[in-house]
């Protein structure tokens, strides 16, 4: 892989690969989110409880060999509901960036290329998206789509795509009036083929970065939903409904392992993400090679 | 060395900031005074930010520290006394209610008169002033005052709920209010600024959201209240309160059943246990037809282990039902005690056709209970019941949403619920809930029970007035909900309430909707 | 110039217009309303008298009809009374939190631009030495951790176990203002609430400052001997600080919002907590002059960002 990267004329991903991988804080953030995506995922091959399994002989156990992570109130292994709700988090996190990345390209990249008029409403529409104060939005959202998990995911990609449509139109607009897009405008070449050859290329960077911390941010945004009793619903484990048995005194107190693990692996995974970001941010930043 | 200059710089600047916020953060020095802080409308019986007795469906507990009813239930609930009221008959007819009040003044030192009772029923009766009680009081005729301290209550046919519904109407100064037009009583200012009653306690002011403020009244007819202020502190949720509570903020409040379990022990608390007269249950919806087979809902009792539940979840305080009632005079001896019984759930599964009826499908479980608690104990119900093949997905929604759903004709979207309905003290409770009469809109039979026998059962209680012999007819409501299982009947849990030490001769109790229960607010006290 | 302005105006107010139209449309879509916040499951009542309560307030009636009839009013400035509370009048209500979400956010704000502005300069100038990494890993953590559970720990450690401020709350009830009393109050939500905030600012600061400080006119100015700190606090950081202003500014319009997570756990009347409130009680006339409010600022902001960015880049034209 590194011999690949750094041999002769790279182009400017590869470069941008080649600088990512000398960030020291991006190779430890991928160090810790590949772990973490492997036991999430490999879980029920090789741990013996299911999340949902209730025992209540067992109720509120600290960690011990048979629960290494202690039980909940129900008496429900907590590795394996960390396990089975980090998959279930990072699965609505994943895929609402995916559906937000989406919406907010095309959305852009519509209001980039398309003329001033369609530009004007456009972005009129994004304006508006923007203003409908997240709380309200959240919560009235939530309670029409109801709680669950594609809700969960509706909620949170239709929160976010309007920050990254306002990137996309930003750097797209520069590009409207160079000669190889009036060129091949004038060659007769249809929205759809602007949006994938010249759009896509030349907005990468800003997809590939929005996209790595919008998954941090999903992530964070589902535990918020869940401490407002919205998100992911029990029985269904996530790690924000897990955390949010830390609101009992009791729970806080008493069984620290019941939320102590969840926020650790959140706090750990978001974080791992970030790095990750961040490195891919400064990796594509022509810039950072003058530092 | 420049560098270390500039480091030295940041420190510095760093420090002094913290060092100012430091001494800023003094606390308040106390008031002079004796002042009991509390979150009396924390928890299911409370209502924070409503002023108006009349649109009140819980917040007694407070509203009762300055108006008072004519008649309460008194501590333990068990009997109606005299409030305002200090001697009430029933007519041999069953119809006229003869009120003697006692001697009293309001707030602003007007005289308590009959006069007033007669204008808060007709308001209470009115429609138009947006109050919750005009279907309740319906059957009252007319409002007769013979003399200042005496009023004369006629009601058009005998009612046996007459003399409990007058126990949550509270009475209203006319002086204050009849000069606000009747249809902007309920949006008008005075209850949040200006109200006056007739309790131990005079309101002061109420600071939007933060708390609401009273001040004794020295003219109380029980007597000078011996706390100088009565404070009620607001809260977002529990949790908030009981760490106020554990701060040393405030010196009473509600609390879930497993914050109060962490202050059992501790000698700066008091932890108060009590019914909570709400019977939980298993809601089937009767138009869904997947609950038409009686043998299906028979496996669904036999399927949970309410035993284990009950011993586990609730760590044992709450009280199986197997009908709507669990108060001791009204549980006949011979009912089926549905003990948990898999095999025997699946059997009956069998007979009745599951397979063909519903099989696997995933049935939605609808709940307004968003506690901890409730998530575990359904989560525990849901398991048992995937056991006997019954899939079931519990689903928690705020309170609109869920009264929203369930009181529209949208069957397929609540098949199942798990819900509370208040059964005590008085057993008439339940009849809004049963009554095949009483399906929505009219009523509050949202899971559409419609069984004659049922109906009849309640509608021969509710007519019988000797008290005597209603214990009987009660017992037949009990049995027959035993048999046919109009609700899958689970338990009636305990509530909670934390008092700090400090105070003295302190009362609450979890009382449905708050109350209004005798309480005697002017004997509380609080030692320094 | 004027005419941009008087046109993006214009604009705004359509949009202020199209927000209320969905969020009236939204509303209605939620299932239960300000009835069905009332009635309370466990007690019974009769229900046809909760059922004359939605005919008092006008809630039978079709949804153009009620829409038009709450703007012809809202734009006579009546935003009509809260449903929930017994005769408060929705404006004063609203306004009523303003002071109190201004006075945490801008707490918070202020917080975070002072230790962010600081740290992220320190971090800068001790690049890739041990207290530059273990404060970019701090400002990471920050920026990774819910801000519901540093919410939630900040309270019990420090109201509940430790006892130094007071368990949320924005005055101590029933005592006489006073300045000290507010700001025990305010410590801890506005440093919670400083955290995410501050953060980011310290890595926006770090990374301005180390672009800036590779510069040529800083290497002229350090050749030309001017000492290093006067190097940093001179020339440097004035420069560096334009994107964390920007940065900042964009902060600012979304504070009248509310920190929704940290007001619902210190019980902290704003807006934020008022929103919560308004929409689990289905408070219909408050969640539009809220929202209406909250709109505004945002399309403000983003006017004023556009312009000044029209002000510093002459290659955007004001479009």
């Amino acid at each position: 892989m590194a011999s690949l990267i750094r041999t002769g004329s790279a182009g400017p991903i590869r470069r941008a690969l080649s600088r990512f991988f000398e960030n020291g804080a991006a190779v430890a953030g991928l160090a810790i989110l590949v772990p973490i995506l492997l036991l999430t995922f490999t879980y029920d091959l090789w741990w013996p409880y299911k999340p949902n399994d209730i025992d209540l002989l067992a109720m509120n156990r600290g960690p011990s060999s048979a629960h290494w992570l202690g039980s909940d109130g129900v008496g429900r292994d907590i590795m394996a509901r960390l396990l089975q709700g980090g998959r279930i988090s990072l699965l609505v996190a994943t895929v609402s960036m995916v559906v937000s990345t989406f919406i907010g390209f095309f959305i852009g990249a519509i209001a980039g290329f398309a003329g001033r008029l369609v530009d004007g409403a456009t972005m009129r529409f994004v304006d508006l998206a923007m203003t409908l104060p997240p709380v309200i939005f959240l919560l009235v959202l939530a309670s029409i789509v109801g709680s669950g998990i594609l809700p969960t995911i509706f909620v949170i990609s239709l929160l976010s795509w309007p920050v990254l449509s306002r990137m996309v139109r930003a750097r797209l607009l520069e590009l409207r009036e160079r000669d190889f897009v009036v060129a091949s405008r004038g060659m007769g070449a249809g929205l759809w083929h602007l949006l994938i050859r010249h759009g896509l290329p030349n907005t990468i960077d800003i997809l590939v970065v929005y996209a790595t911390l919008q998954v941090a941010s999903g992530i964070l945004l589902e535990a918020g939903l869940s401490f407002l009793g919205l998100g992911v619903m029990p029985p269904e484990a996530s790690w924000g409904n897990m955390l949010n048995a830390a609101r009992a005194t009791n729970v806080l107190e008493n069984y620290p392992w019941q939320w102590m693990f969840p926020g650790g692996a959140l706090v750990l995974t978001v974080l791992a993400i970030n790095f990750v970001g961040d490195g891919l941010r400064d990796a594509f930043d022509p810039r950072s090679e003058l530092k | 060395m420049n560098r270390r200059n500039f480091g030295r710089l940041v420190a510095a600047t760093a420090l002094a900031f913290a060092a100012t916020t430091a001494m800023v953060a003094t606390p308040a020095l106390a008031q002079a005074g004796k002042t009991i802080t509390g979150g009396f409308d924390v928890g299911p019986g409370g209502f924070q930010g409503n002023f108006n007795p009349m649109t009140a469906t819980a917040g007694f507990t407070w509203l009762n520290t300055y108006f008072e009813p004519l008649v309460i239930y008194n501590s333990d609930l068990s009997k109606l006394v005299g409030a305002l009221a200090s001697e009430f008959t029933v007519g041999q007819d069953n119809l006229t209610y003869t009120f003697k009040l006692v001697d009293t003044k309001w707030h602003d030192g007007k005289p308590f008169t009959s006069a007033d009772v007669k204008f808060t029923l007709e308001l209470a009766k009115n429609a138009e002033s947006g109050g919750l009680f005009a279907a309740r009081l319906a059957d009252v005729a007319s409002i007769e005052t013979p003399d200042q301290h005496t009023a004369i209550v006629k009601l058009s046919k005998p009612n046996s709920a007459f003399l409990s519904v007058l126990g949550y109407v509270m009475m209203l100064p006319q002086h204050a209010l009849s000069q606000i037009p009747v249809a902007e009583i309920a949006k008008s200012s005075w209850w949040s600024t200006k109200p006056i009653g007739t309790g131990p306690f005079k309101f002061v002011k109420y600071v939007s959201d933060q708390y609401v403020e009273m001040a004794a009244y020295e003219g109380y007819r029980g007597g000078k209240p011996k706390v100088d202020r009565l404070i009620n502190r607001y809260f977002a949720n529990a949790a908030s309160a009981v760490a106020a509570l554990r701060a040393g903020e405030i010196q009473f409040t509600f609390a879930e059943p497993d914050d109060a379990k962490t202050f059992k022990g501790n000698d700066n608390f008091r932890v108060i246990e009590g019914d909570s007269y709400v019977v939980n249950y298993i809601g089937f919806n009767h138009r869904v037809g997947l609950w038409k087979d009686l043998r299906v809902r028979q496996a669904v009792m036999h399927a949970i282990d309410r035993n284990a539940i009950v011993s586990s979840l609730f760590g044992g305080a709450a009280k199986l039902a197997n009908c709507g009632y669990v108060a001791p005079q009204i549980v006949p001896k011979e009912l089926i005690n549905y003990a948990y019984d898999p095999q025997k759930a699946k059997d009956l599964l069998a007979q009745a056709g599951w397979d063909k009826i519903n099989g696997d499908k995933p049935i939605s479980w609808l709940t307004y209970y968003n506690t901890p608690q409730v998530a575990n104990v359904m989560a525990a119900m849901q398991a048992m019941l995937a056991q006997v093949g019954i899939n079931v997905v519990p689903r928690a929604l705020d309170v609109p949403a869920y009264n929203g759903i369930v009181r529209s004709d949208k069957w397929q979207d609540f098949p199942m619920i798990y819900a509370g309905l208040q059964n005590g003290p008085n057993p008439a409770s339940l009849n809004v809930g049963l009554n095949g009469s009483q399906l929505p809109p009219v009523g509050n039979n949202i899971m559409r029970v419609e069984m004659p026998a049922l109906t009849e059962a309640l509608n021969t209680a509710m007519a019988e007035t000797d008290a005597a012999k209603a214990d009987s007819k009660w017992q037949r409501v009990c049995k027959e909900m035993n048999a046919e299982l109009p609700w899958g009947p689970l338990w009636v849990a305990s509530r909670y309430g934390v008092v700090s030490s400090k105070l003295k001769d302190f009362f609450w109790t979890p009382a449905p909707a708050g109350g209004p229960f005798v309480s005697h607010p002017e004997k509380w006290d609080i030692a320094p | 110039m004027l005419q941009y302005l008087l046109r993006r105006t214009a604009v705004g107010l359509l949009m202020l217009l199209a927000l209320t139209v969905l969020i009236f449309i939204l509303l209605r879509l939620t299932p239960g309303d300000p009835i069905d916040a009332y009635i309370n499951p466990s007690v019974p009542m009769a229900a046809s008298d909760v059922e004359m309560l939605r005919t008092r307030l006008g809630l039978d009636q079709p949804l153009p009809v009620q829409y038009v009839a709450w703007l012809a009013a809202a734009l006579t400035g009546d935003f009509g009374y809260s449903i929930q509370r017994s005769g408060e009048p929705v404006l004063q209500l609203v306004a009523s939190r303003i002071g109190p979400t201004v006075l945490l956010m801008f707490s918070g704000l202020a917080i975070a631009v002072v230790v962010g502005i600081a740290t992220g300069i320190f971090a800068a100038v001790r690049r890739n030495r041990l207290s530059d990494l273990s404060l970019s890993t701090a400002a990471f953590v920050g920026i990774s951790s819910p801000a519901f559970l540093t919410a939630l720990l900040g309270l019990y450690v420090f109201a509940v176990i430790l006892r130094w401020v007071p368990a949320g709350g924005m005055l101590t009830p029933g005592a006489p203002f006073s300045i000290g009393d507010l700001l025990a109050h305010l410590i801890l939500p506005a440093t919670l609430l400083s955290i995410g905030h501050g953060a980011l600012i310290m890595r926006y600061m770090r990374s301005s400052l180390l672009e800036v400080l590779s510069q040529d006119y800083v290497r002229t100015a350090r050749a030309k001997g001017v000492r290093e700190f006067w190097v940093i606090v001179k020339h440097a950081v004035r420069n560096a600080l334009l994107p964390v202003i920007t940065l900042i500014g964009s902060t600012i319009g979304i504070a009248i919002g509310g920190a929704i997570f940290i007001e619902s756990v210190f019980d902290w009347p704003g807006m934020g907590l008022l929103m919560i409130n308004a929409v689990v009680r289905r408070d219909y006339p408050v969640i539009m002059c809220a929202t209406l409010l909250t709109g505004a600022c945002v399309i403000i902001v983003n006017l004023l960002t556009d312009i000044a960015y029209a002000a510093v880049d002459p290659r955007i034209k004001v479009a």
